[in-house]
């Protein structure tokens, strides 16, 4: 994959590019790589993966069904605005889940994949074909069934949870020192100005990475070390519902999006 | 009677035990969802832990002298009781990311950029002199920076294990010996 291989390295370049940019706002910054990419590489990363999520959302599975038979919320096959409205409960599952999970059960119980066979590759590429159809939608998330309110309550309790060796937790950074900078990034204001919800599921050029949200709150824990909560569990739709419902409101700029 | 009393006192203990912790049993089950390891520090998350969580890292001004002086009475001094120890092994601990990883949110190191966190360490022991005070302080913090500034997010690095009294004697002489590189060279980004 001669592209693939080209691209790989025009990222790595720009990464030390960056690396070596300190002081400079991370989005500005992520514009001005993303425009770079374009202008050298003709096509962006964000735009592969989502043409892959394309081909893997109209493959069929075991059942002979392709992922547009499937209800991502707002009716069989709508991804206009879909994700933008996630998490939410599904009365189908009797769950509240979030694109990552919505896609696993598309998989397992529309098209007849075994769980065992859902790759996590898969997965995130379907995620961002389906964000892709929510680029300048608003984010809508409720608290409507008493799933999504014990969820949304778990998830901020969670968020100003100090715990662990380090007695860390996501608000000791993310609300009391937004903007400091520990290392090269800013801290985020997740909650307010900054949106985070936003932002992912995106391509992270700094490393050639592809994430969702599940991955980022992941990360989040690893950066701090401690413990990560598994994929797909409840502390991190938890966590989501919290974030998504605090940046209600916010107009998606563009999934996936493009970030440092 | 007595038996009423009895009963009385456990449901006072319960609730004084209930008001000590941050999440319920119901919430620890569904945080178990994410993984033991995961799940673990949250069903062991200690008591002070639990106030910062309650009360979003802003003790109210009555549980201060209580939660300082528990915090407090958690330090412990190296055996020799000298509180500094070899400043270049205090700047190996400093300067790694892996270890103390100090610099990632105060400035002042020769061998990394910090950041703004923290308040800026830059010529620590230039500007601070050698004292034994300073010598106290700069290690008690180090070693439970909550029996100074409750809550913070620096970490306890002796009350939690992170770091060996010894270790933290070394971190002191990095930021106060005279000799220390920490003094002698400027800080990355100096201006």
């Amino acid at each position: 994959m001669p592209l693939k291989a080209w691209l790989t390295t025009g990222v790595l370049a720009l990464a030390v590019l960056a690396l070596a940019q300190e002081g400079v706002d991370p989005r500005e910054e992520a514009k001005r790589q993303k425009q770079l990419l374009l202008e050298t590489a003709g096509i962006l990363p964000t735009e592969l993966i989502v043409e892959q999520g394309k081909e893997l959302f109209n493959r069929k599975g075991p059942s002979g069904k392709t992922m547009a038979e499937c209800d991502f919320g707002l009716g069989k096959g709508v991804l206009e605005g879909a994700a933008a409205r996630l998490p939410r409960y599904f009365l189908d599952t009797g769950k509240v889940e979030d694109l990552d999970s919505r896609i696993i059960t598309c998989m397992t119980r529309v098209q007849g994949f075994k769980p065992a066979q859902v790759k996590r590759s898969e997965v995130v590429a379907v995620a961002f074909y389906i964000a892709s159809h929510s680029t300048g939608k608003p984010i809508q998330v409720r608290l409507l069934f008493p799933e999504e309110r014990a969820l949304y309550a778990l998830g901020e309790k969670l968020f100003y949870a100090r715990s662990g060796a380090r007695d860390v937790g996501c608000a000791t950074c993310h609300v009391t020192y937004v903007g400091k900078r520990a290392g090269v990034l800013p801290y985020a204001d997740v909650l307010g100005k900054d949106k985070s919800w936003t932002h992912w599921p995106a391509y992270r050029y700094s490393n050639d990475q592809i994430w969702t949200m599940q991955d980022r709150i992941r990360a989040c824990y690893g950066n701090i070390a401690h413990p990560q909560p598994d994929l797909y569990s409840l502390p991190i739709l938890a966590l989501e519902l919290f974030l998504a419902y605090s940046n209600n409101g916010a107009v998606v700029e563009e999934w996936p999006a493009f970030v440092r | 009677m007595k038996k009423a009393l009895l009963t009385l006192l456990a449901l006072s203990l319960l609730a004084w035990g209930l008001a000590q912790r941050y999440f319920q049993d119901p919430e620890l089950e569904r945080i178990k969802s994410g993984g033991k390891a995961y799940a673990e520090v949250f069903v062991s998350q200690r008591p002070d832990q639990a106030l910062c969580s309650i009360h979003r890292n802003r003790l109210p001004a009555d549980l201060l002298p209580k939660f300082l002086e528990e915090q407090r009475s958690l330090i412990k001094y190296p055996q020799n009781g000298k509180l500094m120890g070899d400043w270049k092994k205090g700047g190996a601990i400093f300067n790694n990311l892996q270890k103390a990883n100090c610099f990632s949110c105060h400035f002042g190191s020769p061998v990394h950029l910090g950041g703004d966190v923290g308040p800026s360490l830059e010529k620590y022991g230039v500007k601070r002199g050698q004292s034994e005070a300073v010598q106290r302080y700069t290690y008690e913090v180090i070693y439970n920076a909550w029996a100074y500034f409750p809550c913070t997010v620096m970490y306890r690095f002796g009350a939690q294990g992170l770091l060996t009294p010894e270790e933290i004697a070394d971190v002191v002489a990095y930021l106060l010996d005279p000799e220390s590189e920490f003094n002698t060279k400027p800080a990355v980004g100096s201006k």
